[in-house]
């Protein structure tokens, strides 16, 4: 039971959504762009946020398409987590995105959503960091074209009146072959104490994080040091903790001390598991 | 399981209520929906104890829509089944974090949750009890300062004033020093946990109204209507007649709707709108926080035995976690001390078994009513004794097995009716698991390690001494029997039960019994709960008074139309014939409502039976000794568990979950494995997974599902069941009760699974892969 009232818009065109939130907010509204609605309820519900208006953005087109098209795969920002591990264009995002909730969850919860809502986990940003994606954004400044890393810093860096429209995967980065490994507290359905992903490209180990610390990351500095085989596994990881960008989480679902356990274990699982298929 | 001479008992016969509840037509309580019904809503505690300064009321009124907002002041008694402990609404100050301040009442739902979020409270926060060992402390602040005037509701409870103390009960059986002085070994073992909830799929749920006759019509989703109105009746002052209780299907339950707290919400806010039908509904964090959960423990167990391994003595500590309020923490606390030993012979034994008021939320009745909780302290206790003798933790068992001619903590004297065989549940237990000391710990070829762990469990009812059930019968046109009973359906199949017992009585076909699943305290004849696994004994043997009742009057109209005496003919296939020459006889159909002869004249008026039963000799303990009868019988059980262990990362897997039970007699065999199978479920989530998390100040920080870890369905074991069946001579066909028993040995059967596993000791619960990971950071196996 969600508490508040709203108003609710369901525009058909991205011009249309600019145009109706443009609108909204000069009308002095809170207004949100949503895709899949899940954290809108679940937190409106709480009274955790308040919107006044909403905007729906599932009725537009480009925000719908999910297809393979010029040696880019495009996933339009409002598909939803189940369309993307059922359809393998890119396995290992689809086999990220598949950890993430339960599937009656997934068949709502839309890639956009996962990337841009408040939830910090951000799964499935993973394989979009590490196949250095592009993303297409729409707001007040008109339509643009962004890499992934421009709008991810500790938390997404979108500006409040924007929204994804679609995520750009270069193809190539779907042959390479990857790793990925989710720990969670104790049953799968729940969020990750540890989530990595990886992509070995022209034999350098790519590797991003999340529910390490309270955003999702890739560091350069940190796969030079993955990277650098004449180290043991157990060697590496322990340089990698040096690394992070911040403190590791300690919270009700694994302390700091366990986290680290847990990472060094995931960081040396990776390297077996990549370091063997090599030799 | 033999099933000699029966025709229904014994078979796994469909359950009445499968096929709505297959396609989902079932009704629940919140499923109705009544025009011009009016919704409320709370606004619930943000801290775990303070002083509430004020209630700020203003904007929450501006809100449209709003009929009534009401506060502690509205009703500032307390209420509470054992021990009056608890005002309905937070009255000065909250003690726990959830706890319901205020309630406001409006046309929809939404304006009453809108509202409600606009209350603003300023508290002024006290120090917090966050555990019962810290409450117990002299200088631990006291959560209720007036607990010396209190009213106790239930003779046997012992509140201490001046204390943290809700109630204390004593167990001094026999001669403590002179069983130490007879012990070679001694053990001395701890296991902890914090609360955790019942978290059944359909959230609480009461309505209200009162008509102006001034009587009380009350819908909820309850295991004890006649309870709610006893309740209703006691703290309200409006007598029993004039308060109507329903209660339709009940979506799960486990004890948790056995306490009263929505029905009085809910009866408070009709009276605050004159009168009108108001509905009140947990959110599921309100069902998690505010209303009453599974209590939590702190125990010390001292065990002691000669070099052969018998026991000689016990000395056991039980701290329960209570929570806020007593409610029925305290029966808990009494339940647990009763069978303080677990299934054991034990000559000397001294246990304080204590529920402590702490700042969590309050606890209530949950599956096994105690002894979950007790058996996790002794069976842990009773492994690391078998450790320490260098025995086989079966064979340790076995030796110490309680049985006819011994004593219970509470010194009653057992005999082969009113004790399961515990030694039969075990030799069958080892050859199901084939368990011997070679397979108990096996590596496996990837490094693994596959360990078995075991639990005997027992458990009497702990019912009043005056828990009662009845049953009524009547009649169709067509031979067929309505059954109305008490009896609450929440899933776990009693009314096919009962169905059944009624079929073999009045050896009738299952179709030509029809049971009436929802219970209405107006047309129902009164039952105590349903609860304490209680229910096929008590209501059992209702249905089969009632039967009786029925097939004599059948009889003597059947003696008129067959021209004999009652006594020569019998009941049975919907006739009634003549003993010794079955072809003379009559239908059922042609007697229920009267015989007819051929001129129209009628002999006899309807054929309605009626039944009830009541416990006996049951008698309070003494406040010193504990000397006294809680229940009428012990059903016992053992229950074992098949991990397997990745020393690497610390993680497990449940491989295997096994129970046998002694159930007297297994009235429905399929619908008894499911009861096992449920229970085995229950306990291992709540032994690897479920509890609170609070912060420091008592918050709780997963009041929700995603975050409460329940265990899946994908994650479940390879579940084995079997039953033994040593019959309980005035149990109906020899049946006693079995809905909590697979619960009970879960955790210890889980706890000692892994705890030789990993070469430590495990001693809190839940056994979360990070726990586990701790205890072997100081060095395992």
């Amino acid at each position: 039971m969600i508490p508040i009232d709203f108003e609710y818009h369901r525009p058909k065109a991205i011009t249309d959504a600019i145009k109706i939130y443009q609108a909204l907010t000069a009308d002095n509204k809170d207004t949100v762009y949503y895709g899949g609605g899940t954290e809108l309820i679940s937190r409106s519900r709480l009274n955790e946020i308040t919107p006044q208006a909403i905007i729906d953005l599932k009725n537009i087109p480009e925000c719908n398409t999910f297809k393979r098209e010029a040696g880019q795969i495009v996933i339009g920002s409002t598909v939803s987590l189940t369309a993307i591990a059922d359809t393998p264009l890119f396995p290992l995002l689809s086999n990220v995105v598949r950890s993430i909730a339960f599937r009656t969850a997934r068949n709502k919860i839309t890639i956009g959503g996962n990337l841009a809502g408040d939830t910090f986990y951000r799964e499935a940003i993973l394989p979009l960091l590490l196949s250095d994606s592009k993303v297409v954004l729409a707001g007040g400044k008109g339509i643009r074209q962004v890499e992934i890393h421009e709008i991810v810093g500790k938390g997404m860096k979108l500006a409040k009146d924007e929204f994804i429209v679609q995520i750009l995967i270069n193809e190539k980065y779907t042959k390479y072959p990857y790793f990925n490994h989710k720990t969670t507290k104790q049953s799968k359905v729940n969020y990750p104490i540890v989530s990595l992903a990886s992509i070995k490209v022209d034999d350098r180990i790519r590797i991003a994080f999340s529910g390490v610390c309270p955003f999702p990351f890739r560091l350069r500095e940190i796969e030079d040091i993955m990277n650098n085989s004449a180290e043991s596994p157990g060697e590496r990881a322990r340089k990698v903790i040096d690394l992070l960008p911040s403190a590791i989480l300690n919270d009700m679902h694994a302390s700091r001390e366990y986290r680290e356990f847990v990472l060094k274990q995931s960081l040396c699982k990776l390297l077996e598991h990549v370091e063997r298929r090599v030799s | 399981m033999n099933s000699n001479n029966f025709s229904v008992v014994g078979k796994s016969v469909p359950r009445v209520d499968i096929a709505d509840k297959a396609s989902g037509r079932t009704k629940y309580t919140n499923d109705l929906s009544s025009p011009g019904m009016l919704h409320a809503k709370l606004h619930i505690s943000d801290r775990a104890h303070a002083m509430i300064h004020s209630i700020n009321l203003k904007k929450a009124w501006e809100v449209s829509g709003v009929r009534a907002i009401i506060t502690g002041e509205s009703f500032p008694f307390p209420v509470g089944p054992l021990l009056a402990d608890r005002p309905p609404l937070a009255l000065k100050k909250v003690r726990y974090f959830g706890e319901p301040i205020a309630l406001v009442v409006a046309d929809t739902e939404q304006q009453a949750k809108k509202a409600a979020m606009l209350i603003e409270v300023v508290y002024e926060d006290l120090p917090v009890v966050n555990s019962p060992s810290e409450a117990l402390k002299s200088d631990t602040p006291l959560i209720h300062e007036d607990l010396g005037s209190y009213k106790v509701q239930v003779k046997g409870v012992y509140p201490v004033p001046n204390t943290n103390i809700a109630n204390l009960t004593k167990i001094r059986k026999g001669n403590l020093e002179a069983g130490w002085k007879n012990s070679d070994v001694k053990i001395d073992s701890k296991v902890s946990f914090g609360p955790s909830d019942h978290a059944a799929l359909e959230t609480r749920s009461a309505r209200a109204e009162i008509k102006p006759s001034g009587h009380v019509i009350v819908h909820t989703a309850s295991q004890g209507p006649f309870y709610v109105r006893k309740l209703l009746s006691q703290f309200f002052h409006i007598k029993p007649g004039m308060i109507t209780v329903h209660t339709p299907a009940v979506g799960g339950a486990f004890g948790g709707k056995g306490a009263v707290q929505l029905e009085f919400l809910a009866y408070l806010a009709s009276r605050a709108v004159g009168g009108k039908l108001v509905n009140l509904q947990n959110s599921r964090e309100e069902d998690l926080m505010a209303s009453p959960v599974h209590i939590g423990l702190e125990a010390r167990v001292k065990l002691g035995a000669t070099q052969e391994g018998k026991l000689q003595a016990a000395e056991i500590e039980y701290l329960f976690d209570g929570g806020a309020y007593s409610d029925t923490g305290a029966g808990i606390s009494k339940a647990a001390a009763s069978d303080c030993t677990g299934p054991y012979s034990i000559e000397n034994v001294y246990c304080d078994s204590y529920c402590m008021y702490t700042n969590h939320p309050y606890a209530t009745s949950f599956r096994g009513f105690g002894h979950p909780e007790l058996t996790f302290a002794i069976e842990r206790a009773m492994d690391k004794l078998a450790e320490k003798l260098n025995m086989d933790p079966l064979e340790l068992r076995l030796l110490n097995a309680i049985k006819p001619g011994d004593t219970t903590p509470t010194q009653v004297h057992l005999n082969a009716s009113n004790i399961g065989d515990i030694s039969a549940c075990l030799l069958r237990m080892k050859e199901m698991l084939n368990w011997n000391p070679d397979t108990q710990i096996m590596k496996t070829e990837d490094g693994k390690i596959r360990a078995k762990g075991i639990s005997c469990l027992w458990k009497t009812s702990s019912t009043p001494p005056n828990a009662t059930a009845g049953a009524v019968l009547t009649f169709n046109t067509d031979g067929s029997v309505n059954l109305s009973c008490a009896a609450i359906e929440v899933g776990q199949g009693t009314k096919t039960v009962l169905a059944q017992i009624l079929a073999e009585k009045m050896k009738m076909a299952m179709k030509d019994i029809h049971v009436k699943l929802e219970v209405n305290t107006h047309h129902d004849p009164h039952q105590w709960k349903t609860v304490a696994s209680s229910t096929t004994y008590i209501a059992g043997r209702a249905v089969m008074a009632a039967a009786d009742d029925a097939i004599t009057q059948l009889k003597k109209i059947g003696a008129v139309a067959l021209k004999c005496l009652p006594d020569d003919l019998e009941v049975g296939n919907s006739r009634v014939y003549v003993k010794d020459s079955p072809e003379y006889g009559v239908k059922i159909t042609d007697l229920a409502v009267g015989y007819k002869y051929p001129d129209g004249n009628t002999v006899g008026g309807l054929v309605l039976g009626e039944g009830s039963y009541n416990v006996r000799h049951l008698t309070p303990l003494d406040p010193e000794t504990g000397f006294g009868k809680p229940g009428p019988q012990w059903a016992v059980g053992v229950q074992a568990v098949e991990v397997e262990f990745n020393p690497e990362d610390f993680t497990y897997r449940v491989l295997k979950s096994a129970t046998v039970l002694d159930a007297g007699k297994v009235i429905n065999p399929q619908a008894a494995i499911g009861q096992m199978r449920g229970g085995m479920y229950m306990g291992l989530s709540w032994a690897s997974r479920e509890s609170f998390i609070f912060d420091g100040h008592g918050k709780i920080l997963n009041p929700q599902l995603r975050t409460y870890d329940i265990l899946r369905s994908s994650e479940i074991p390879e579940y084995l069941v079997d039953f033994v069946e040593t019959p309980l001579v005035d149990g109906p066909y020899g049946a006693r009760g079995m809905g909590e028993y697979g619960v009970i040995g879960m955790a210890g059967a889980l706890g000692n699974a892994l705890a030789k596993a990993c070469g430590t000791d495990l001693y809190q619960l839940p056994l979360t892969h990070e726990r586990i990971w701790g205890s072997m950071k100081g060095g395992g196996r």
